[in-house]
């Protein structure tokens, strides 16, 4: 009943410590996938969301860019000169007549400043705007520039619209 | 024994496992290298995303105060999604549309029953075109049907499959303001459209912008945020919203009162070329584009003030006075003895009134219009002279104002042909030369303007992404001399204060100007009874803001045109100083440096 240990079984470890150390393993292996795997499903589900909200916002603008040009060209036919003509018509108004015009003279008054200063149609195209590369990158392109990029340099984005 | 059958099963279970494998990898390489494969996954795109062409906003246009011309305005299109449509409400949806579109109700029924797929249209287009109010009506049935009171075993009324996009539509806020110089835009058709005529026409490209194709991917990751595409640029003119209304309310009721068959009003600034306002007959209202064969039966210009020629008579006479002072053919005081008749290459040339008015200086030849003076002026100045000058002026050419259409007369030259001597006698007194009315404002401007000859234009300035671009006056010539140009202002300024000119007197101020009465030719001669009756001034004549054009088309009321465009000229006169907010001499003369150091001396 003497049991004889061989110097290489007296190093060797026992089969359960052996079982637990491939098990801790493998666990941490799982552990690391299922957090990479949840961190992946978590951006990729805001990325997700992001995008529907841009595209929920696009046909807005879009909306919106109707309703301005419309409501523009509503406002320029209920004061257009028929309409007005109609109004002064109705209000009992008349055109002024030059004979009986009385001019008063301003001292420093100077036409051409008037001239200068016409109603001149405002802008009608926004500036352009990009999305922030957090909004379109995939989690594969964030790691690749943070951590393979030997020497990262700050991205640099322009014209963006806070 | 049972031991090696377990092991034997267990391999022979790995084996077909891995062989399964092995022909699942084998059938995916073979997939994807297939000759279909390309096309399969180019089909598989279909699924991914749509790309479409998106049309940029047509470009707005302004007048000289942005007071908008011409812009866009919500239309939706109705049309029937019919997969949407739910089985049994096919009559619902017709008996809506023909109710609030008016449109055929069996016809609507029948492309709501129709089955999509299978060679059948997914989506069928009943209206491209219709009114927002129309649209609220359509919601507020939908609203009516989702609040009903049901009774038992009644279906709920539904418009499924019915549905409506929103797009532009081109707009004319003014209506028929100023229509000939904006022209139009054939909204109704969609992917094709472009401007006609006019503005519109003429800078098409620019208003249209570019039109891009856009993808947009189904996978929201795959989404990303559009480009911006840029508007159509917007254009700001030179004419004034109100002035053009004035302009064309005058030349209407001068129409109806002197019985013309058509007629124009012309109002330019001679310092720069800017057209103020550009009045014609007849007037498209550009949102009804459809009704334009019947206003212009062929061969009637769109803007005659730019497409039509007609011998302009008599105001013709201040471009040849000022081409006879400027060669040195006369001067102020050059007398001219009138016996009523003056005869050049075998012809006898008489006064309009066939009278004799005896020795008369240059100023009189103008106040009474004596065609023999100026007969005997051209050929004073001589064929090459005279020929020469008025290709100087510019009569043998457009005057490439920022318009489509615009047409000039050939002029005839000594050697050509058609030009005999008799010619130079008659193009003096504007008989046997014709042109177009923005050629005479534009000619005239040189007078009124130092000798200093603008090319016309429409457009004062481009808006392209948000940025704006001026257009720089653009010089056509100095045809003649300062002075000449003076002396000529100063002539038909004195001229126009005669009693002969009454009706073209504008209390107040001083203008200077020229009836003109044009005989038009047939082909037996001048044997039409009815004429061109025109007239040009500009002023104030110390310092001409304006040139004003009116050319009234065989006038019934009166054949000349002191009668008839002179009174016209004035009564526009009276409306614009207030308009462009000249005053009278009285006011504005005193406020002038050398007026008030005169003032202070005495």
């Amino acid at each position: 009943m003497s049991t004889t240990t061989t110097p290489s079984q007296a190093y060797k470890q026992s089969p359960w410590r052996r079982q637990m150390q491939v098990i801790g393993a493998f666990m941490l292996v799982l552990v690391i996938v299922a957090t990479i795997a949840g961190l992946y499903l978590s951006i990729s589900g805001r990325a997700a969301a992001a995008g529907r909200r841009i595209q929920e916002l696009e046909m807005q603008a879009t909306t919106l860019n109707l309703e301005i040009n419309n409501l523009r060209t509503r406002l320029a036919q209920v004061s257009s000169s028929h309409a007005l003509n109609e109004r002064i018509s109705d209000l009992n108004m008349r055109i002024l007549d030059p004979h009986t015009t009385i001019y008063l003279e301003v001292p420093g008054y100077s036409p051409d400043i008037r001239k200068g200063s016409g109603n001149q149609p405002a802008p009608v195209t926004a500036p352009k705007a990009k999305l922030l590369p957090e909004y379109t990158s995939s989690l594969w392109d964030w790691l690749r520039e943070k951590i393979w990029t030997v020497s990262p340099q700050p991205s640099i984005i322009d014209e963006v619209t806070p | 024994m049972n031991a090696q059958n377990g092991h034997g099963r267990i391999l022979t279970i790995c084996i077909l496992a891995t062989l399964i494998a092995v022909a699942i990898c084998v059938q995916f390489i073979r997939i994807q290298n297939m000759d279909v494969a390309q096309q399969i996954l180019d089909d598989s795109k279909a699924y991914q995303g749509v790309t479409r062409l998106v049309y940029p906003n047509r470009g707005n246009i302004y007048d000289a105060k942005g007071r908008l011309l011409a812009g866009n305005e919500t239309t939706y299109e109705v049309g029937l999604d019919l997969n949407a449509i739910l089985n049994g409400q096919e009559e619902t949806i017709a008996s809506a549309v023909s109710e609030i579109l008016g449109m055929d109700y069996d016809k609507v029924l029948a492309y709501a029953m129709i089955e999509p797929g299978n060679g059948n249209p997914f989506y069928i287009q009943l209206d491209g075109f219709v009114s927002p109010d129309k649209i609220l009506e359509f919601e507020a049935l939908i609203e009516e049907y989702k609040n009903m009171e049901l009774g038992r075993n009644q279906v709920r009324p539904r418009l499924n499959g019915l549905m409506w996009t929103a797009h532009n539509k081109r707009s004319y806020p003014e209506g028929t303001t100023g229509s000939n110089i904006l022209g139009f835009y054939k909204y109704l058709d969609r992917t094709q459209g472009m401007g006609y005529f006019g503005v519109e026409e003429t800078y098409n490209t620019l208003l249209a912008g570019t039109p891009q194709m856009v993808y947009t991917a189904f996978d929201p990751q795959k989404l990303s945020m559009l480009d911006e595409i840029p508007a159509g640029a917007d254009i700001e003119l030179t004419f004034n919203r109100e002035i053009q209304a004035m302009a064309e309310q005058e030349l209407d009721e001068a129409i109806e009162w002197s019985g013309a068959k058509g007629g124009t009003i012309l109002i330019y600034n001679p310092k720069n070329g800017e057209i103020i306002a550009m009045a014609n007959t007849p007037r498209l209202d550009p949102n009804e584009y459809w009704n334009y064969g019947e206003l212009f039966p062929n061969p009637e210009p769109f803007n005659p003030t730019i497409s039509k020629t007609y011998e302009p008579g008599s105001v013709f006479k201040a471009i040849t006075v000022a081409i006879a002072l400027d060669t040195g053919a006369i001067e102020m005081d050059t007398v001219y003895s009138d016996d009523g008749a003056y005869e050049i290459g075998g012809v006898e040339i008489r006064n309009w009134d066939y009278g004799a008015y005896g020795d008369v200086d240059m100023t009189d030849c103008m106040r009474w219009s004596l065609n023999t003076c100026l007969a005997w002026m051209a050929e004073e100045i001589g064929p090459d002279n005279f020929y020469r000058y008025l290709k100087a002026f510019g009569f043998d050419r457009n005057t490439g104002i920022d318009l489509g259409g615009e047409t000039h007369w050939p002029l005839k030259l000594p050697g050509d042909s058609n030009w005999y001597e008799i010619d130079l006698a008659t193009n003096a007194f504007g008989q046997g030369i014709s042109v177009t009315p923005i050629q005479m404002a534009m000619t005239v401007g040189a007078l009124a303007n130092e000798g200093k000859m603008y090319v016309p234009h429409v457009v004062k300035a481009v808006i392209i992404d948000g940025r704006r671009y001026e257009v720089e006056p653009v010089l056509a010539g100095t045809p003649v001399s300062a002075e000449t140009a003076r002396q000529v202002t100063a002539m038909l300024t004195e001229t126009l204060m005669d009693e002969s000119y009454e009706n073209a007197y504008i209390d107040g101020y001083t203008f200077a100007g020229k009836t003109g009465t044009g005989q038009i030719p047939t082909e037996y001669g001048y044997t039409n009874p009815l004429t061109n009756a025109s007239f040009v001034g500009w002023g104030p004549s110390e310092d001409p803001q304006v040139v004003i054009y009116v050319w009234m088309q065989e006038p019934t009321r009166d054949i000349w045109g002191s009668q008839i465009a002179a009174p016209i000229f004035s009564k526009v006169v009276e409306k614009l100083v207030v308009l462009m907010d000249i005053p009278p001499d009285s006011i504005r003369l005193m406020n002038q440096p050398d007026r008030q150091v005169m003032e202070a001396g005495e």
